[in-house]
């Protein structure tokens, strides 16, 4: 009758995608629609045993109710599904960890792929298994390197103990971020340190993301640093990039944001107009270098960048040439398709990504994406850009579409030039239909780029001509760097801190807005204490999920008695120790169990969670 | 959209039951697939082919990775849900959401319970349920299928509706007067009476009672009858409930019809369709008795559906006096004996009323032994494919020479009557030879086919015994017509005086309104006593006629849905070791007490409950007794000391302040037994 739970670090235990649509007919082998499986080192015949029963039994389970699987459970594992066009997406975990938590963790691992890779049909006629695999094992292994046991409850984003720094310093990284949105080419960012959020001005979600990029890079830099001191804080080194591709809600989300660009616009001339002499005045450490080009084509850090920028850098408004700042849309259609042999794939993409969306712009309304002109001309971005009018919202559709069409163009064409592709804005049916119909919500391309200040990042999504903007790039560099230098040398300053001065009690205290978690329980793992607090509270998390009119909730174990209560924001978890367990479990008011509502009210308020 | 079907490892069909609208989208999908003009297949070769991947992918996953399916979840949320059993595989699936995961999962435990109840130990061989539960004379088939689904419908419904069922324990009659004079009753004038009579075949009875609906008025068991459980007692009831629905808690389609007054309502009977008499002991002894009228009425669309689906039979009606044979558990001084054969006499006394009489067969010893053989072999069996060897295999409560010498004299007892025992002889021979003599094999791995022969050889003659025998012989082995109808007139003349009350008395229990003046605040609760399997609770009958005092219409059924969500929820952290829950929900502040005590009423402390897996049988009474493993769970650290469990759940209004409702669930808990400490049961 006991079969007490083993704990198990590992939360995930299989994850699989597994493409149908290659196993079709009778004789083609299961192992053809393995795209990757989870542990790799699984013999081969049990990754096809796996796939071949789970997807089958899921696909006669889902024609029987004529709907996708969700969630499959076997004895030992559970499942979270995901059906798919043709694509069947498997996370098993083991049976402690919530089914809650599983689909959870399942939607954010398909999201972070899509996120970074876009669709994930187009990326497997793109790109080799093994590329891509690289990428689902990367994603996987950074959900999973979630600290403690109660990450893998709540899929939380991992903050910067605010109890133990400055509030200060969080109005400074807010203040950073916000300057960087003077630049209408940049939507939204977020500031990390070591790993944590400092601040953020994009959802959880997308934050979440956006910081998987940043882990790996900080990765990268580590490796590197320790070859040797490579160019370091030289704009190259610092400043990295990649594309990412949102969805439509995110976007929004995004677009809703109340940036006043007016008023940026507008502050802009004083403070940022002469924005090199401001800051030639602030650090002395900023020689005028930066506004000279070599240090970009200099970069070896962003292969991409490099390629383009000579190229994109004289067709940008903010060319110090006023000849071609004015006439800058049209002659960039013009010119001659150039040379572009030598990009790699992904950044020939992005060439052309970059070239469509900017010559959206420059079609769509006619007004170059600037903001150092005239009041008039930003207005119309303003209005484009946040969605305003609605006008606006039905161009951001066309274009969308346009541009999926153009990146299957380019899938298909290869190698193709700059014109041709300009041509192909024209919707090209056939494959426009074949595409649309495969994506049920269609991504846009944005890019995410990285500055990087020793263990502080600041990520902003920008629009993916930020980058051929090499004022706009240079302006957000330098505008931020002096700033993001003093945080850095603040935040390495303040000690970690044991954030689990672990007092009489336990407590957990997750905000659903922010997603977000305090708790006072140490990272490590297995703690004797710990386990009957963590199963209680993974037990009741599952409950307050399924149940939405359930508040609190006391639940009393032989060992452990554990108080959970909830509002629409948040979610808190609290155990007291010691105290006499000794009951007999029959209902007595002086009962200590009942009595932990209003400790855990006193106690908990020094922890800035307000229960009242 | 329900469904439950329970499949072999080779994707046949042993049974389902579907409702209407499941039965509905099976026939759409397979018209769908099979457009080529041939029609529509028979429904149970579609449902079959529809399901056969995912059976047939569940024994793949268990041969290959020893791990098998246990529910799937689809996004519109239909539940799959799959459990093993041997070699037959369980799928319950709801699409309606009436039914959570747990549901199903109980659903499937309680069925099989009910097979066990049927068919005794004929369920421990795979091969030859299969043969019971899919006859291949396809009438006989049919009627049987039938039957069970009937069942099935009927404990649904308990489960839906009457709070006994939902948290599996028996109800009793609040009115210890009347009960005391009814038991005495029972056990000085009718058992007596009946035992002592020449009429009775050579059957004795053991346990008899009365049930009002599903509530127990009175309940005796003879001096040398081991005690009925729980789980028995729920499945009997049943069983009486699908003999003799009493709509009470239905809604009545007609309310003008309904004589009011009395609160009793309209009593019918709905009665399953009769059966041969030389058929099947599954359809016997159905019909209502003789003397009462009772109306026939038959409402349930569900059931309709079931029935239209199936042929329809034209069988003479059934020999109403005979029994229904059931395999109950019988605890003796030497052991347990799981599923012992016993008869089942379901007499109505008047619509909603009904007396049961449960007794010993005269061969039921035959029974015994064969369980104490099967025993026996199972652990050999296991021990050897445990790669235990010689005499560390035998080891045992009974060595393997006595069993050698007792099954010698059990086949040479079987010889001379009608039982065919060749076979058994033969595999017995076998087995001596591969064991004891010097040339054969002796204790090791290649025993363990002779081991499983001789437990299907065994299996087969307690199918003789107790399942064939009983329908092939041309005098079934019964109380006498005559003696049942005396018995039955003997209770009527009793309860005469007491009918309409007792009617009445059945919907409202206990009712609220005695309570509220002690504990303002509180809605409802519901008591149990889990060491004897008795719950007690305010009625909570929500029809449109009979008002509770939750009043009528949506709000009554609110504060239903609430109780029995409760339930479910705190059993689903009983499983996972928590005996104390308290939730504030929406406006309700709901508590749940489990704890134990001595039997002076001492309050022992509270000890570790297990922690069990999800798929774990359902916790409760009816399909396993999940008390009775807690309490000799819990019993370890208390030798010597009778140990008594009880549960309490109360539903208070939320804005009473947290420290009065406990109090009130103290004071609670102490007042409940008081007026049932008297030797009911």
């Amino acid at each position: 009758m006991t079969e007490f739970m083993q704990p198990d670090s590992r939360r995930c235990n299989y994850f699989f995608l597994y493409d149908g649509s290659k196993v079709k007919g009778e004789g083609d082998p299961t192992r053809e629609g393995i795209c990757y499986f989870y542990p790799e080192e699984t013999p081969l015949d049990e990754q096809e045993l796996l796939c071949g029963q789970l997807a089958g039994a899921s696909r006669c389970v889902s024609e029987l109710s004529s709907s996708p699987v969700r969630i499959l459970r076997l004895r030992r594992n559970n499942f979270s599904i995901r059906m798919k066009d043709d694509f069947f997406w498997a996370l098993g975990c083991s049976v402690e960890v919530p089914t809650i938590s599983v689909c959870e963790l399942l939607d954010q691992l398909i999201n972070l792929f899509c996120f970074y890779s876009g669709s994930v049909r187009r990326s497997y006629q793109l790109n080799t298994q093994e590329t891509l695999a690289r990428r689902w094992a990367q994603y996987l292994s950074h959900l999973e390197s979630a600290s403690s046991e109660l990450h893998h409850i709540f899929s939380c984003l991992r903050t910067i103990d605010s109890t133990n720094i400055d509030p200060l310093l969080l109005l400074k990284a807010a203040l950073i971020l916000q300057a960087c949105q003077r630049c209408p080419l940049v939507s939204a960012g977020c500031i990390l340190f070591r790993g944590r959020v400092v601040s953020t001005q994009m959802s959880p979600e997308l934050t979440m993301k956006v910081m998987v990029h940043e882990s790996e890079t900080y990765a990268k830099m580590q490796a590197q640093r320790s070859n040797g001191p490579s160019a370091f804080s030289s704009f190259g080194g610092a400043v990295s990039s990649t594309s990412v591709f949102l969805t439509m809600s995110e976007l929004q989300y995004l677009q809703s944001a109340p940036v006043d660009k007016h008023f940026s616009s507008r502050s802009t001339p004083h403070k940022n107009t002469p924005p090199r002499k401001t800051r030639l005045s602030r650090t002395l450490s900023d020689t005028p270098s930066p506004e000279s080009e070599p240090s970009d084509t200099g970069s070896s850090q962003s292969p991409q960048k490099v390629s383009l920028s000579p190229h994109l850098s004289d067709s940008s408004v903010f060319s110090p040439d006023p000849s071609q700042s004015a006439a800058d849309p049209p002659p960039q259609q013009l010119e001659p398709p150039f040379s572009n042999g030598k990009h790699s794939p992904v950044a020939e993409e992005e060439v052309l990504e970059e070239s469509y969306y900017h010559s959206f712009h420059s079609n769509g309304d006619g007004v170059g994406p600037m903001h150092d002109e005239g009041d008039g001309s930003l207005c119309g971005e303003d209005s484009h850009r946040n969605g305003g009018g609605g006008d606006g919202d039905a161009a951001c559709g066309t274009v969308f579409e346009s541009q999926g069409d153009n990146v299957l163009e380019e899938v298909s064409g290869g190698g193709c030039g700059d014109v041709q592709c300009h041509e192909a804005e024209i919707p090209d049916p056939p494959r426009s239909g074949a595409f649309d119909s495969q994506e049920e919500c269609p991504r846009i391309p944005m890019t995410l780029y990285l500055h990087r200040v020793k263990g502080l990042v600041l990520a902003l999504l920008v629009e993916p001509h930020f980058l051929s903007d090499k004022d706009s790039m240079e302006e957000v560099y330098h505008s931020s760097l002096a700033s993001l230098n003093g945080l850095e040398a603040h935040l390495r300053t303040i000690s970690p801190g044991a954030p689990g001065t672990p007092g009489p009690y336990i407590f957990a205290h997750f905000d659903c807005i922010q997603s977000t978690l305090t708790t006072n329980l140490s990272g490590r793992p297995g703690g004797a204490p710990q386990r009957p607090f963590v199963r209680a509270t993974s037990l009741l998390h599952s409950h307050f999920c399924n149940t939405e009119t359930l508040q609190e909730a006391i639940i009393r174990s032989a060992g452990a008695a554990v108080y959970g209560t909830r509002s629409v924001a948040q979610e808190t978890y609290f155990q007291q120790h010691g105290g006499s367990l000794r009951n007999s479990g029959i209902p007595n008011h002086q009962d200590s169990a009942f009595s932990l509502p209003g400790k855990a009210r006193h106690r908990l308020l020094k922890h800035g969670v307000n229960l009242l | 959209m329900k469904c439950l079907l329970i499949a072999s490892e080779s994707a046949e069909v042993l049974f389902h039951w579907t409702d209407p609208e499941f039965q509905q989208n099976v026939q759409e999908q397979y018209g769908a697939s099979q457009e080529d003009g041939q029609g529509l297949p028979a429904f149970e070769d579609s449902i079959s082919t529809l399901f056969a991947p995912i059976i047939i992918s569940c024994s793949t996953m268990v041969d290959r990775l020893d791990d098998s399916y246990t529910s799937f979840t689809t996004e519109n949320n239909h539940i799959y849900v799959l459990h093993q059993f041997d070699e037959c595989l369980y799928i319950a699936v709801n699409g309606d959401g009436e039914e959570g995961e747990g549901d199903l999962r109980r659903k499937i435990y309680v069925m099989k319970k009910m097979l066990e109840v049927l068919f005794g130990m004929v369920t421990l061989s795979s091969n030859l349920l299969r043969k019971e539960l899919r006859p291949q004379d396809t009438e006989q088939r049919a009627r049987l299928w039938k039957f069970l689904q009937s069942l099935l419908e009927t404990y649904s419904h308990l489960r839906e509706n009457d709070q006994s069922f939902l948290v599996e324990a028996v109800e009793r009659l609040i009115h210890p007067t009347l009960c005391e004079q009814c038991i005495e009753f029972l056990e000085r004038r009718l058992v007596q009476q009946l035992n002592s009579s020449a009429e009775r075949a050579g059957e004795e009875v053991m346990h008899a009672f009365i049930l009002v609906h599903t509530k127990l008025l009175a309940f005796y068991s003879s001096r040398n009858a081991s005690t009925l459980s729980t789980s028995d007692l729920l499945a009997l009831v049943i069983m009486a409930q699908n003999m003799y629905p009493s709509n009470t808690d239905q809604d009545d389609p007609n309310p003008e019809d309904v004589e009011s007054t009395s609160g009793s309502g309209p009593e019918s009977f709905y009665t399953p369709e009769p059966s041969p008499t030389d058929g099947d002991s599954s359809s016997s002894g159905d019909k209502p008795v003789r003397g009462s009228t009772p109306v026939f009425e038959f409402v349930d669309p569900d059931v309709q559906m079931a029935e239209d689906s199936l042929q329809t039979l034209e069988v003479p009606p059934p020999d109403p006096s005979t029994p229904r044979r059931v395999f109950l558990e019988v605890s003796l001084k030497d052991g347990l004996y799981p599923m012992m054969p016993h008869s089942m006499y379901c007499l109505p006394l008047w619509p909603g009323i009904t007396l049961v009489l449960l007794t010993k067969i005269p061969t039921s010893a035959v029974a015994m032994s064969v369980y104490t053989f099967l025993e026996a072999f199972a652990k050999l069996e296991k021990r050897l494919s445990d790669g235990q060897e010689g005499s560390a295999a035998t080891r045992g409560q009974r060595t393997i020479h006595e069993v050698r010498s007792k099954l010698d004299k059990f086949i040479k007892a079987l010889g001379p009557s009608e039982i065919q025992s060749g076979q058994l002889q033969r595999d017995w021979t076998e087995f001596k030879n591969l064991a004891f003599t010097r040339g054969g094999l002796g204790f090791s791995r290649h025993l363990i086919p002779s081991c499983k022969k001789m437990k299907t050889q065994l299996c087969g003659v307690y199918r003789q015994c107790f399942l064939l025998e009983a329908r092939q012989s041309d005098v079934p082995q019964r109380l006498s017509p005559g003696l049942q109808e005396r018995a039955q007139t003997m209770v009527q003349e009793k309860l005469m005086d007491w009918k309409d009350f007792l009617l009445v008395k059945s919907r409202r229990n206990i009712t609220m309104v005695s309570y509220l003046e002690d504990f303002p605040g509180l809605i409802h609760f519901i008591c149990v006593d889990r060491s004897t399997g008795q719950m007690i609770a305010p009625s909570l009958n929500l029809t449109e006629r009979n008002t509770s005092e939750l009043g009528k219409g949506p709000l009554a059924r609110f504060i239903k849905s609430k109780v029995w969500g409760l339930v479910n929820t705190t059993r689903r952290y009983l499983q996972k070791g928590y005996s104390t829950v308290t939730l504030r929900d929406g406006d309700f502040y709901f508590c749940y007490f489990l704890w134990f005590e001595n039997e002076s009423g001492f309050k022992l402390e509270a000890g570790d409950i297990p922690i069990l897996p999800d798929d774990s049988a359902p916790i409760g009474m009816l399909a396993w007794d999940y008390y009775r493993k807690l309490l000799r769970y819990y019993s370890k650290n208390h030798q010597g000391e009778v140990v008594k469990c009880y549960e309490l759940l109360t539903v208070h209004l939320g804005v009473i302040p947290a420290e009065i409702i406990l109090q009130h669930c103290r004071q609670l808990a102490s007042k409940l037994w008081e007026p049932s400490r008297n030797p009911l049961l």
